[in-house]
């Protein structure tokens, strides 16, 4: 793991260091950011270890461990609330058994919210992965489900 | 024959249905799609559109199936008869739905880089100056005019100065910087060359948010291709533009908070003064401005500061970008001169409420926005009008909550909202919004009491008061206005 952090770093190395950047690089990579990397982030960087995890610990789209195979986002900005945010998100945690920020049993789906994708236009909003969904129906669930295995 | 057709490419289009057209139609040879900005007329996409005698005819809410008789021209609307666009004025947003975003050809040929021509053509202070006759405030929320910063900015000494757009876009409801980006990035460019030109700039930023990694991917799309046209220099030196993403936190779109987060650290409010025009990123002289902001410039450089300020009322200048959202029948991007009433707004344009809804409350200004009900629905817009009213316009975003709308439950969702996204640097905002949070949760089970509603009033007022940024002090507005406007709805949940 050590080497494959450090080669990540080694790529987005900029002067001075860019912690958040380097977190996002290797979140980019390897899909999560974990406790035990951060020693070896920060000697890379040539920053305190406090630096590091004051960082991760503060944004919260930086995953410390390993999200499912598919991530769902539902929206809760405040269009997507008038527009009935509330009941997709209950019925994504029933059909899913999982609340937010959680992974399904088998991996299959992580489940969690944002505040705005900014297509309030066309709410409410879904985003599966990086396919983004508008004027979703509790009704559709299972069919947009279907497309991810 | 091959018919020319025009589909927006936009993200919100595209999920009403413009990418499952454009997949449909992939493989017609007759058929040529030309993907543009979208006009932002939303409740009618996916648009799809093609020349007429007589400027643009347009279909609404098209499916595959209803090519055959886009093809064959019939039942189509003429785009300038459209009362949702031909009311507005549009000059920020003149190009969407009619260009490609990523043709520098077609933003020349519209006029773009005239502004930018303009201010080659003027010094420094005479582009302040015609920033200050303008009386351009700033659209990222707190409304500051804008020749002011970069009078401070351009004054200050500095080993480097900076030129960075705000395009966090964070308030919910709001997707005009976005819009922007995917739509007509070379206009925002424009206008941070103006400014770094104005104070003397070497670098520029756009911090984007996360969430709209299809604005990215065109804003850095539209840098290159300024690049490769060797537009990004001044004074025969580079000016290098670039796009850093943030990582989810709301409060990163406060400006010092924001420069934190470009610095690569927690993205934590500084204490102002030093304002950023003075010390900014990594300590110098540094002008963050909202997108819009930007991209309004370039026609006030290229029409003159007093063609602006002769645009809408006394304090507030220009036009005004609202973006509806929620339930009303026709969300969509509204671009108008200030001064209208939210009335008139909602019914005009909004075009009342979607089916089978009734009014309950409209909240301006985002997440700390205040609510108004139906008795308050006369104001106009304008900074003067909200500010004596305690109510904000903030980024423009309007969301019409309907009568199906738990009005504990919203006052909850905000409080909620705010403690987790309070950057936890000063008590008020930190503490307050956690307690705040658990009083509402407490009235929403039931057990809340009379004097939690005197509590949770008293806590908003030392929150309004004592908050280091407007996150805590403006977060009590909404929850306090739900509380003023429908206090049965907050008494009947109260423990007896
Ligand atoms: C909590 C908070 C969030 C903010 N979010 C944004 C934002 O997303 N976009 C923005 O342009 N300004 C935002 N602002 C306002 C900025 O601090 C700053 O005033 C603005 O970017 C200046 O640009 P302007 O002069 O063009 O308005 C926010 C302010 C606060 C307190
Ligand atoms: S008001 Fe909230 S977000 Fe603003 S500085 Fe204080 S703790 Fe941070
Ligand atoms: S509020 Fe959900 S997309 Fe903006």
């Amino acid at each position: 793991m050590h080497e494959q952090v450090k080669n990540i770093l080694n790529q987005v190395r900029g002067e001075p260091p860019n912690i958040l950047q380097s977190l996002l690089a290797l979140q980019g990579e390897l899909g999560h950011v974990s406790a035990d990397m951060v020693p070896v982030i920060a000697k890379s960087l040539g920053v305190t270890t406090a630096e590091v995890a004051g960082v991760l610990s503060y944004y919260p789209d930086l995953r410390p461990s390993a999200p499912g195979r598919h991530v769902i986002r539902v929206c809760m900005g405040e269009s997507c609330y008038a527009n009935g945010c509330g009941r997709v998100l209950r019925e994504l945690q029933e059909r899913l058994r999982a609340d937010i920020h959680e992974t399904m049993p088998g991996g299959r789906f992580t489940l969690d919210t944002m505040s705005c994708a900014g297509n309030c236009a066309v709410s409410p909003t879904v985003i599966i992965d990086d396919d983004l969904y508008g004027r979703v129906l509790p009704s559709q669930l299972d069919g947009m489900l279907e497309r991810y295995r | 024959m091959v018919t020319r057709l025009y589909l927006s490419n936009d993200t919100s289009a595209r999920a009403a249905g413009a990418a499952a057209l454009a997949e449909a139609w992939s493989d017609r040879a007759d058929v040529q799609l030309i993907r543009t900005s979208s006009r932002g007329a939303f409740y009618l996409e996916p648009m799809v559109e093609r020349d007429g005698p007589d400027g643009r005819i347009a279909w609404f809410n098209v499916s595959p199936q209803d090519l055959p008789a886009i093809l064959s021209g019939t039942g189509g609307t003429a785009v300038h008869t459209i009362p949702f666009l031909a009311q507005q004025v549009r000059y920020t947003f003149a190009n969407f739905g009619e260009t490609e975003p990523l043709s520098l050809d077609e933003y020349q040929a519209r006029g773009g880089l005239s502004g930018l021509e303009a201010a080659f053509r003027l010094t420094p202070d005479a582009i302040i100056e015609e920033l200050r006759v303008s009386q351009l405030r700033g659209r990222g929320g707190a409304a500051f005019p804008v020749w002011n910063k970069w009078k401070v900015a351009q004054q200050a000494k500095g080993a480097q100065k900076y030129v960075v757009a705000n395009s966090d876009e964070g308030d919910a409801g709001t997707y005009c910087d976005r819009m922007i980006l995917e739509g007509d990035s070379f206009r925002l460019l424009e206008g941070m060359l103006i400014c770094a030109r104005a104070i003397g700039a070497g670098r520029g930023y756009v911090y984007c948010r996360q969430e709209y990694p299809a604005a990215s991917a065109t804003l850095r799309a539209a840098i290159h291709k300024a690049d490769e046209a060797e537009l990004l220099e001044l004074n025969g030196e580079p000016f290098p533009i670039e796009v850093i993403e943030g990582a989810g936190s709301y409060v990163c779109g406060e400006e010092t908070a924001l420069l934190e987060s470009l610095e690569g650290k927690r993205g934590v409010v500084r204490a102002r003064p030093p304002y950023p025009a003075q010390s900014g990123l990594y300590g110098c002289p540094t002008i963050v401005s909202n997108v819009l902001t930007f991209a309004t410039i370039p026609q006030i450089l290229s029409r003159g500061g007093s063609w602006h300020a002769s645009l809408g009322t006394e304090q507030s200048r220009g036009t005004i970008v609202l973006q509806l959202g929620g339930r009303v029948k026709h969300p969509g991007l509204v671009e108008v001169p200030f001064g209208l009433s939210l009335h008139q707004v909602l019914e005009q344009f909004g075009g009342g409420m979607a089916p089978g809804s009734r009014f309950k409350a409209v909240q301006v200004g985002g997440p700390l926005g205040s609510l108004f009900p139906t008795t308050g629905l006369e104001l106009p817009i304008c900074y003067d009008a909200f500010a004596k009213a305690g109510a904000v316009l903030g980024h423009g975003g309007i969301v019409v909550y309907d009568h199906e709308t738990d009005m504990v439950d919203l006052a909850r969702h905000f409080m909620a909202f705010t403690a987790d996204e309070s950057c936890g640097k000063c008590t008020p905002c930190r503490i307050g919004s956690v307690r705040g949070r658990e009083i509402l949760e407490r009235i929403q089970a039931g057990s809340g009491t009379m004097d939690d509603l005197r509590l949770l009033d008293d806590l908003g007022e030392t929150m309004k008061l004592a908050s280091l940024c407007a996150l805590g002090g403006r977060a009590p507005y909404p929850v306090l206005t739900a509380i003023e406007h429908f206090p049965a709805e907050f008494r009947s949940k109260l423990r007896a």
